[in-house]
């Protein structure tokens, strides 16, 4: 589903000609702490393919995070210009800046954040409750995008029922169920047992199989192995950008591929 | 995020915290059950004197001599004045009246009971407004012939009968002049008012029973019913100029238009009204700033999930709407529980002071759109506080 949608924008090729879906020039960031200045990104450029895996590493404090809020919509940029599949976002502001969230972009989070009241299907639902789709057509979406995680039968669980890894495919169904063009991990696998962790990569494997462009922020190698690409960042800049020749593939985890199907 | 989805969430967060939406609803509650208590109580008092003035033929005057003034025994009124004023062409019924208190022998003869044995005519029922319940008002016949003859209201004829027919039956009455045996002839129903004030009771009589057995020949009083209402201040002045020249004097006489009773009861009850709203707008006012509290407590608490709702692409105006909804909907549910709340409290204290406690649509609707306003007056800050929070920030809020 997110896959076909890529497909289609691949296909447009609109915007900056380039075809990239995130296209970051020059990219700053500097935070006001009292009377200090905090560069937290320092004239970055940074180009996604449609259809890429990327995996963004770095200690804490490289400016990762604050790339991620960036490329989500959920910050705004000191200086600097970012693409977003073709759309100039930088001067993008207030309620617009809420529907690009909305339409164009699927967070999966460390701590899942998933409303504690909502059943599985109801969190699944909520990108669509904003995006104005109706109540029946949200309904069966979301099943749609349970079953797409492995989750078709716990739709009516409340998040303290499920297992962690549960929760994040429950996030994953979420940030998938608006047919995004970018999927934005941070750090999914954080909260998880390496067991679940494998499985989210494997899920996330799989979509990018399909054609679906994900940025993952992760400081563990394991994990960002799992990706095509390797963005590293210090102090505000990026100081590696590699290849990764050949991805490891997440281990069978006991479960049939077709129940990601 | 439509009116639907928003309500539903907002039921979802209010229900998860019972004990909190209660008593954060509690002072609206107690604001909007006062005014309904008071004013169903105050409507239903209204009702009862505005129909007890209406069935006094709904337009009276009461001739009566001026006090003060230097009355002489020529001046005084008499029942042939009565008859003068059945002729103006506006006087629907008229009655002479004289009255005095007795006392009248109960079912055990050592008990008595204060009575107001009021002389009168026939058509005394349809000034005063008796309902009859048993047998015949007095009658022409009974004046002429000064027969003594009675009509009591049914709670003393059960007091002083118990359940036998009272008709036919005899009153002992006793008065400063000396004892007199009445026979009962009809009985009325009390009004409510008799009781609520403590008003005497009150027994009919013929004029000229009465006048005959005091030795006096004049009358307190001659109630006049107009059948024009509009024309009744020209009346009362045409009434006191018969008079005069009659008893050939100037400006003794003094007609009282009754209707402005019911004006000044209106008007007492009107400013209890005022009193009790104005009590009921602070006690809103207070419950406003209940809500207005809980609401930030609930945006502090739900700072997080603002964070995943932003995150998800809800808008500022999604999150100020769903928690303004919230706050509307603790404050109109307040509204509604006082309402019912105030229905009932209306209905024991009516039961209590012997009033029928009357709530019009109107009070309601307006209760419920006040309780609403002040949900979304008390709720608009807390909201919108919602609405700017920045998402990263309320992200990692736990």
């Amino acid at each position: 589903m997110a896959g076909e949608a890529l497909a289609r924008d691949r296909e447009r090729g609109e915007g900056l000609g380039t075809g990239a879906i995130i296209e970051a020039r020059r990219l700053s960031k500097t935070y006001k702490v009292g009377r200090h200045e905090v560069k937290a990104l320092r004239e970055v450029d940074l180009s996604v393919a449609p259809g890429e895996f990327v995996a963004v590493m770095g200690a804490s404090g490289s400016g990762k995070s604050t790339l991620m809020n960036i490329i989500g919509c959920l910050d705004s940029l000191t200086s600097g210009n970012y693409f977003l599949d073709g759309e100039d976002v930088s001067s993008i502001a207030g309620n617009r800046l809420a529907a690009i969230r909305n339409r164009k972009i699927g967070f999966v989070f460390q701590s899942f954040n998933l409303l504690p009241k909502l059943s599985a299907a109801r969190n699944v639902e909520l990108p669509m409750v904003y995006a104005g789709v109706p109540a029946r057509r949200r309904a069966a979406a979301a099943r749609t995008a349970l079953g797409r995680v492995g989750l078709t039968d716990r739709g009516h669980h409340k998040p303290n029922e499920l297992s962690g890894g549960q929760k994040q495919r429950v996030a994953i169904a979420r940030a998938l169920v608006n047919r995004p063009s970018i999927l934005l991990a941070d750090e999914p696998t954080g909260n998880l047992d390496s067991r679940s962790g494998e499985e989210i990569m494997g899920i996330f494997q799989s979509l990018h199989d399909e054609g679906a462009t994900i940025v993952m922020v992760t400081h563990e190698r394991d994990i960002a192995l799992h990706a095509g690409r390797i963005v590293t960042f210090r102090d505000g800049r990026i100081v590696s950008d590699e290849k990764v020749a050949a991805p490891s593939r997440a281990a069978a985890t006991g479960r049939a591929p077709d129940e990601f199907a | 995020m439509n009116l639907l989805e928003s309500f539903i969430s907002a039921a979802t967060s209010l229900s998860g915290n019972k004990m909190r939406s209660v008593l954060t609803m509690l002072g609206i509650i107690i604001g909007i059950s006062a005014v309904i208590m008071i004013t169903s109580i105050g409507q239903g008092l209204q009702a009862a004197v505005n129909g007890q003035f209406s069935k006094m033929g709904a337009a009276g005057l009461e001739v009566s001599v001026k006090l003060g003034e230097h009355v002489t025994s020529k001046d005084l009124l008499t029942v042939a004045d009565a008859a003068l004023l059945e002729t103006h062409p506006n006087a629907e019924s008229v009655s002479p009246m004289l009255a005095m208190t007795g006392r009248a022998r109960l079912q055990n003869p050592s008990e008595t009971d204060s009575l107001y044995y009021v002389g009168c005519n026939g058509s005394f029922k349809d000034v005063y407004g008796l309902d009859m319940l048993e047998g015949r008002f007095l009658a022409r016949q009974d004046l002429e012939n000064n027969a003594s003859v009675i009509v009591i209201d049914s709670n003393l004829a059960k007091r002083m009968f118990g359940q036998a027919d009272p008709i036919g039956l005899t009153l002992h009455a006793s008065f400063s002049f000396g004892n007199m045996d009445f026979t009962v002839v009809g009985t009325y129903k009390p009004t409510d008012l008799g009781s609520l004030f403590q008003m005497p009771t009150f027994a009919y009589i013929p004029v000229t029973t009465l006048q005959k057995a005091y030795g006096r020949s004049y009358l307190d009083s001659i109630y006049v019913n107009v059948k024009d209402r509009s024309a009744i201040e020209r009346t009362a002045v045409e009434l006191s100029k018969l008079l005069s020249m009659r008893h050939n004097n100037d400006g003794k006489y003094n007609v009282a238009n009754m209707l402005k009773g019911m004006d000044s009861v209106n008007t007492v009850l009107g400013g209890v009204t005022t009193f009790v709203s104005l009590v009921a707008a602070i006690s809103l006012f207070v419950g406003g700033i209940g809500v207005m509290n809980i609401m930030l407590v609930t945006v502090t608490e739900r700072t997080h999930e603002i964070g995943i709702r932003k995150s998800l692409g809800a808008t500022d105006g999604n999150i100020r709407f769903q928690f303004l909804v919230e706050a509307v909907i603790l404050a109109a549910m307040g509204g509604l529980i006082g309402i019912v709340a105030g229905y009932c409290g209306g209905m024991a204290l009516g039961g209590a002071i012997n009033v029928q406690p009357s709530v019009s649509v109107t009070t309601v609707a307006f209760t419920v759109f006040i309780s609403s306003m002040v949900g979304i007056v008390f709720g608009v800050y807390p909201a919108s506080k919602a609405a700017k929070l920045d998402p990263i920030e309320a992200l990692r809020h736990e």
